[in-house]
């Protein structure tokens, strides 16, 4: 536990500061999403070592749940998906002339919910971790298998796409050197791709070029922003006090939709919007600017980000891009994350833990004065902005392998993501298949090992059973019901 | 044919060229399974989804695009087909994979110096000055920061 206070080191503050500066950079910019950002700075980040590397990719990743809320409140634009809800009240709240007392409860809400869930991540974590390491490949195979059925089930859009592309990720993943026997699949004779698809050049691709090219096919935004001096950012006793109760619903309920795999910090968001216009006491002022529907929704997506970290340190499997970005980095840096996480590299497990505490404190200090400094970022027009994001973009994935086989990956995934999204395929199915791949097939060959050859071994254990049912109900339950939607709509 | 049976369609093609390959893999034994087995699985389940997904277009009403939105951050996108508004990412396409073809030839500065100068103006920039200026710095901070601070090899 004293390795909690690694995160304090200078050199380690230093990497918290830089990642929290950049996550709000990115959140408040619109396109360029948390997980595309955390890609274009692995290579950075390696150079740091593992914990400075990953205190610093963390940093990103909290920071831009902060970051996404001011241009929401500010401009009406969301810097990224989990801030969308944050328009409804947020803006309205600014015209009304509180868009101070607005971007202070939301990053107050902000920073209870990032507290509270570091605090329950903290305490849940290492015991998860502790179940996990009785866990074999067959419960590892039916936890992976459940967590891509949840994530297509709950990505949003069509269900057979989000499907489809889950299996065109897993599909990725067994291009190179298969898990087990060192049989090499899929790599047309290119050397590049003996070792596999490098998931940073896909991910640049799909989350940084395809944004790019994305952005260019869309009418530039207005870009007038409203003025905030620092003294009008003192919300009022009356708001303080409404704020609390959504504030606390949010951080419960946002910590417990982390756990599950998806977007969880978007959904988060939505979710405590629905119930606070069900539970609040103001419910009938949602939606023409009351500070409910800033402090729920916000304290949500960033205890969602807590959440979401729990399957990834404890269990080693991500479930969310960012997540899997994150993953991606502590592989680079020789961690392994997972259950035996914990007892290998302590420093690095209570380091990262210990820096979401350092970086929710530094977030809240930088936010609140510095918040018309980052309002004004997002009016940085593209056609300034973009480019560097596309050279960045490749000198991320060249350096990965120092290969430029991986710039053709990054390009070709760029190409590919921008005509997915104009035909409604969302990415983050397909990246999270591509790092899920290589744990569902070695974990089903192994389990088959062990089992000699009886597929019953999969469901042997409880808990491998248990997940194994779940996913089997999670895949057909909305097919189900939509039957019985339709039958009743047609007997009435 | 709609938009999404076209993707239906290419999606099956993908999973049944992916299948065509794949047969080179051998199954070997439940007991000791080849490499060849999650692939099979991987491409008849795909398959499967492109066919449903082929006869479900043409029945179903276009999806919502509220919960469309992914936790990566992704703004809404829905660009309009209207070959104008396709034509400046297309060149810029074209010319990203220009430059990772050129990339080991000519080096990592003047590619990029070329392809921010063309993106830059591909958005909308005006005149030269700019993009060149804006050209110059990127390139010259990307090589400054990364090859030489921080030892990442560049092209």
């Amino acid at each position: 536990m004293s390795e909690l206070f690694v995160a304090l080191t200078p050199a380690n503050l230093l990497a918290c500061f830089v990642g929290t500066v950049l996550g709000t950079i990115v959140g408040v910019l619109p396109g360029l999403g948390p997980a595309g950002a955390m890609a274009l700075v692995l290579p950075l980040t390696i150079k740091l070592g593992p914990t400075a590397g990953l205190i610093m990719l963390a940093g990103i990743y909290y920071g831009a749940m902060y970051g996404g809320s001011t241009t929401s409140i500010l401009v009406n634009v969301p810097g990224e998906a989990a801030s969308v809800v944050t328009t409804i009240d947020g803006y309205r709240l600014a015209r009304k002339g509180r868009a101070g007392a607005a971007l202070a409860i939301a990053a107050i809400a902000s920073f209870v919910a990032g507290t509270v869930s570091v605090v329950a991540l903290q305490v849940a974590a290492p015991l998860v971790a502790r179940a996990a390491l009785a866990f074999g490949p067959a419960e590892y195979f039916g936890f992976a298998l459940l967590g891509l059925v949840l994530l297509a089930n709950l990505t949003g859009g069509s269900r057979a796409k989000s499907l489809a592309m889950v299996l065109t990720g897993l599909m990725l993943s067994t291009v190179g050197m298969d898990p087990l026997g060192g049989t090499v699949r899929f790599t047309f004779d290119l050397a590049g791709a003996q070792a596999g698809l490098s998931f940073v050049a896909v991910t640049t691709g799909l989350f940084g070029v395809a944004e790019v090219l994305a952005s260019m096919a869309e009418p530039a935004a207005s870009s007038a922003v409203a003025r905030v001096r620092f003294r009008d950012l003192y919300p009022n006793r009356e708001e303080l006090r409404r704020s609390v109760p959504p504030m606390l619903r949010g951080t419960v309920l946002g910590f417990l939709v982390g756990l599950v795999p998806g977007p969880a910090a978007t959904i988060a968001s939505f979710v405590s919007y629905g119930i606070e216009k069900k539970v609040s006491r103001h419910r009938r002022e949602l939606g023409t600017g009351a500070i409910e529907g800033v402090a729920g929704p916000e304290a949500a997506n960033n205890a969602a980000a807590g959440g979401g970290m729990i399957p990834l340190l404890s269990l080693g499997l991500p479930f969310t891009p960012s997540t899997a970005v994150l993953l991606s980095g502590m592989l680079l840096m020789s961690v392994t994350p997972g259950p035996f996480l914990l007892r290998d590299h302590p420093s690095v497990f209570w380091g990262v833990i210990g820096s979401f505490y350092v970086g929710n404190v530094m977030l809240l200090l930088l936010n609140l004065p510095l918040v018309g400094v980052f309002a004004r970022v997002a009016t940085i027009p593209p056609k300034y902005l973009m480019p560097g994001v596309l050279v960045l973009c490749a000198v991320a994935a060249y350096s990965d392998n120092n290969n430029i086989f991986d710039v053709w990956v990054m390009v070709v995934a760029g190409i590919a993501g921008w005509a997915m999204r104009a035909l409604d395929f969302s990415p983050a199915p397909l990246v999270l298949g591509l790092v899920l791949g290589p744990v569902l097939e070695r974990s089903l060959l192994q389990a088959l090992t062990i089992a000699r050859g009886e597929i019953g071994g999969l469901w042997a254990s409880g808990p491998a059973s248990v997940m194994l049912a779940a996913a089997v109900v999670a895949f057909v339950a909305p097919g189900l019901m939509a039957l019985v939607r339709r039958s009743a709509t047609r007997t009435t | 044919m709609g938009r999404d049976r076209w993707s239906a369609a290419g999606l099956a093609l993908l999973a049944v060229m992916y299948l065509l390959v794949a047969r080179r893999y051998p199954l070997d034994t439940l007991a000791t399974p080849g490499p060849g087995v999650v692939p099979l699985i991987t491409g008849v389940v795909l398959l499967a989804v492109a066919i449903s997904l082929f006869i479900v277009a043409g029945t179903e009403r276009p999806a919502r695009h509220v919960g469309g939105l992914s936790e990566t951050g992704a703004a809404p996108t829905r660009p309009t087909e209207s070959a104008r508004v396709l034509r400046s990412p297309l060149v810029l396409a074209a010319a990203l994979l220009l430059y990772t073809a050129l990339l080991p030839r000519l080096g990592f500065i003047a590619c990029s110096f070329v392809l921010v100068v063309l993106a830059s103006r591909l958005m909308g920039a005006r005149g030269w000055w700019r993009p060149v200026v804006l050209g110059l710095g990127i390139a010259a901070t990307a090589h400054l920061l990364f090859a030489r601070w921080l030892g990442v090899p560049l092209p």
